[in-house]
């Protein structure tokens, strides 16, 4: 699957690229961690959906696979005093937050390992207590929109985050993910035509994945371009290729430096697509609303692949560690550890073993915290 | 020859200034306060709740907000989670439910999802309630939902007074309130009244008591109240003598008051302008039920909205909604039980 850049919309995002990519200021080093991090978020599903087939988990994984450049390649670029708001299928997000001031670093604007993975067991040691499942956690501290299962129902806390830091004197902006399904709800609309109005710094990250659930995304709109929404709004719109962690990272960064000039939100549809059923709950009956030869096609431009061939190109990636760590193609039945950087399989452990020893809350913990007691 | 001295005379105020000044004053004292809405800025709010406002505190703190009550609630949310208070004005109370899932599951839940990590401190208020003829879609009082949303404080004053206390509270609350306030009464000269100059609140979660008695209890909020204190009027010339409490705030709900009632008159009466069925008017019966039913010589009753929407024009809109007459009669009845 290639970037479709048939839009006018689009079009005029890549005159206005200028000669030079912000990816081309990359440092080797800054790509080889680029490259890591798509291990990383790839080795955090496939590990939790082996932890979940082995009945360690409860609740829903909302499969990330395929989709990891999209996260990897929007978030490298962000300020440590940037926000995000992730949705389900984003779960990799929380920790790859301002990752690159340290992954060990507790006192970075991001979550750590553990306390996500304390989030996903369901621990006290979650940042919101285990009281909601899975991606709906945040953190006013590390700038995290804490999620819900409205979908595009964060928007508008993403707008008026951006709102009150204009008020305080910041200049952070926003980044918001959504699949192309939730682009239909009618809050979508509202909240990106309030923050273009106020040209709030929120950028719109659209993760079409071609399927909403099991609805294919042309009984989700018209457009073959959902990055046109852009237009209704007199605000850019660009199109990525989402298995092109550099691609994303040139159209987020070129959104992200727009929006902080005071220019106002952009949205950035990132071409993908969902690998697996919507949720793991659902990828046994996947076949019943898409054909196998589509999904076939879907995961060929394998994110880690396409990335190992760009280094390649760029003499980053040479000799043995070219051909080292072979995990794109795999799903979670047919890879192992062995296909992971080391450092990447310790990493996660790190999280998980936390995560075990961590405490159930409290079972009076579930009447508390209604109203924010005064006395 | 004594100098004469004259007190200096009294200003009366409504209830629609009471709330203006108390927006007025949080404004002043908290710099991270904002207050967004449809035509509340230029125009001053379609009733002149926030008129002056924008003049004093820019464009930036006082807000015209697109057509969009989505939008103006879920951004107060978020930037109350970035630090601000914020005042979010619904043009009409009605037009809350198109806001409705960014209340419910944004709003109400956040402190608790969060294990209290974030407040809210955001206040929806709007004008509400029937008996002006404003017809389906802009005479609603749908508290009730926002009730049986865990996690939002719901109030409902009746006096300049009260309007302009709790409106100051509930800013200060760190909580998400949903504040009733009766647009019939902004500007009723009848409960107009002189308000402190110095600052005050009025604590969220105590009802009042509008009027002593001994037999029966008359339990309302907003525009109801009145009824009840014209019912109890016209109940004195036949005899009975009604106690009427004035709720306040439906979210906490000050039970104590009402059960200390019921232990005097043992006989009750809720009166409410929303419809019957799973009003807020059957929750204080059923408490009552469940903690006094032992205090009671007659069965709690009710006199609501029948389950219908406002109608229009005025015999059809009266014949739906609580009046003095259905009070009276009601309240004939019990004592005769």
């Amino acid at each position: 699957m290639s970037a479709k850049s048939g839009s006018a919309t689009a079009e005029r995002a890549e005159q206005g690229q200028g000669s030079r990519r912000p990816s081309e200021s990359l440092t080797r080093e800054e790509c080889l961690e680029l490259f890591k991090q798509l291990y990383l978020a790839r080795y955090f599903d496939i590990r939790l959906i082996k932890e979940k087939k082995r009945g360690r988990l409860r609740g829903t994984l909302y499969s990330s696979h395929n989709q990891e450049a999209i996260l990897v390649g929007s978030l490298f670029g962000l300020q440590s005093a940037d926000w995000i708001s992730p949705i389900h299928r984003d779960m990799p997000a929380f920790f790859l937050k301002d990752i690159k001031a340290g992954w060990d670093n507790d006192t970075r604007i991001g979550m750590t390992i553990e306390e996500v993975c304390c989030q996903v067991w369901g621990k006290e040691g979650s940042p919101g207590r285990a009281r909601d499942n899975w991606s709906h956690i945040g953190s006013k501290s590390k700038k995290i929109i804490h999620s819900t299962s409205m979908l595009a129902g964060t928007i508008p806390a993403a707008a008026g985050v951006a709102y009150a830091d204009r008020m305080q004197g910041g200049n952070c902006v926003v980044l918001t993910y959504n699949g192309e399904g939730s682009t239909a709800q009618g809050i979508f609309h509202e909240a990106i035509n309030y923050a273009a109005v106020h040209k709030l710094p929120v950028i719109t990250i659209i993760e079409n994945n071609q399927w909403a659930y099991g609805t294919p995304t042309e009984l989700e709109s018209p457009l073959e371009d959902f990055a046109d929404r852009a237009k209704g709004y007199g605000i850019p719109g660009l199109i990525a290729d989402g298995q092109d962690v550099f691609d994303v990272y040139d159209k987020v960064m070129e959104a992200v430096n727009h929006a902080r000039e005071g220019k106002g939100p952009a949205i950035v549809e990132c071409k993908t697509f969902r690998a697996y059923g919507h949720g793991d709950h659902d990828d046994d009956r996947a076949d019943k609303y898409r054909p196998a030869e589509e999904v076939e096609k879907g995961r060929q431009r394998d994110p880690i692949a396409v990335c190992r061939k760009k280094l390649i190109e760029l003499g980053h990636l040479t000799g043995e560690a070219a051909t080292s760590f072979m995990a794109e193609g795999k799903g979670a039945g047919e890879a192992t550890n062995d296909d992971f950087p080391p450092e990447v399989v310790a990493y996660l452990n790190k999280g998980i073993e936390a995560a075990i020893a961590s405490p159930l809350p409290a079972a009076e913990e579930g009447a508390m915290w209604v109203f924010k007691e005064n006395n | 020859m004594a100098a004469t001295t004259e007190a200096p005379v009294a200003l009366k105020k409504n209830y629609l200034t009471a709330l203006k000044e108390a927006l007025d004053e949080e404004m002043q004292r908290n710099n991270l306060m904002l207050c967004q809405g449809e035509d509340i800025g230029r125009l001053g709010g379609a009733f002149g709740v926030t008129d002056g406002l924008q003049a004093k505190y820019g464009e930036d703190r006082v807000v015209d907000m697109p057509i969009s009550e989505a939008a103006i609630i879920g951004s107060a949310v978020g930037m109350a989670l970035n630090g601000m208070t914020v005042m979010a004005e619904m043009q009409f109370i009605d037009f809350i439910s198109c806001g409705f899932d960014q209340i419910v599951n944004m709003m109400a839940t956040y402190h608790y999802r969060t294990a209290g990590e974030v407040n809210i401190p955001v206040v929806v208020r709007g004008p509400a309630g029937a008996y002006g003829g404003g017809a389906l879609y802009h005479s609603q009082m749908n508290e009730a939902w926002f009730c049986n949303s865990p996690g939002l404080k719901v109030v409902c004053p009746s006096t300049p007074y009260d309007a302009k206390g709790m409106l100051k509270a509930a800013l200060r609350d760190g909580n998400p309130v949903i504040f009733y306030e009766i647009k019939e009464l902004y500007r009723k000269r009848e409960i107009e009244e002189e308000l402190p100059t110095e600052d005050y609140i009025v604590p969220l979660g105590k009802a009042a008591i509008r009027r002593e008695g001994s037999d029966v209890t008359l339990v309302s909020y907003g525009q109801n109240v009145y009824h009840c204190l014209d019912a109890a009027t016209e109940l004195e010339k036949q005899g009975i003598s009604a106690e009427v409490i004035d709720l306040r705030s439906l979210v906490p709900l000050d039970e104590e008051t009402i059960f200390n009632s019921i232990a005097k008159t043992s006989r009750v009466i809720v009166v409410n302008e929303a419809p019957m069925t799973c009003g807020f008017a059957g929750e204080v019966v059923a408490r009552i039920t469940t903690k006094a039913f032992h205090l009671l010589d007659a069965p709690p009753s009710r006199v609501t909205r029948m389950d219908t929407p406002v109608p229009w024009v005025k015999p059809l809109e009266l014949h739906v909604l609580p009046s003095v007459d259905k009070i009276v009669n009601e309240a004939v009845r019990l004592v005769k039980f």
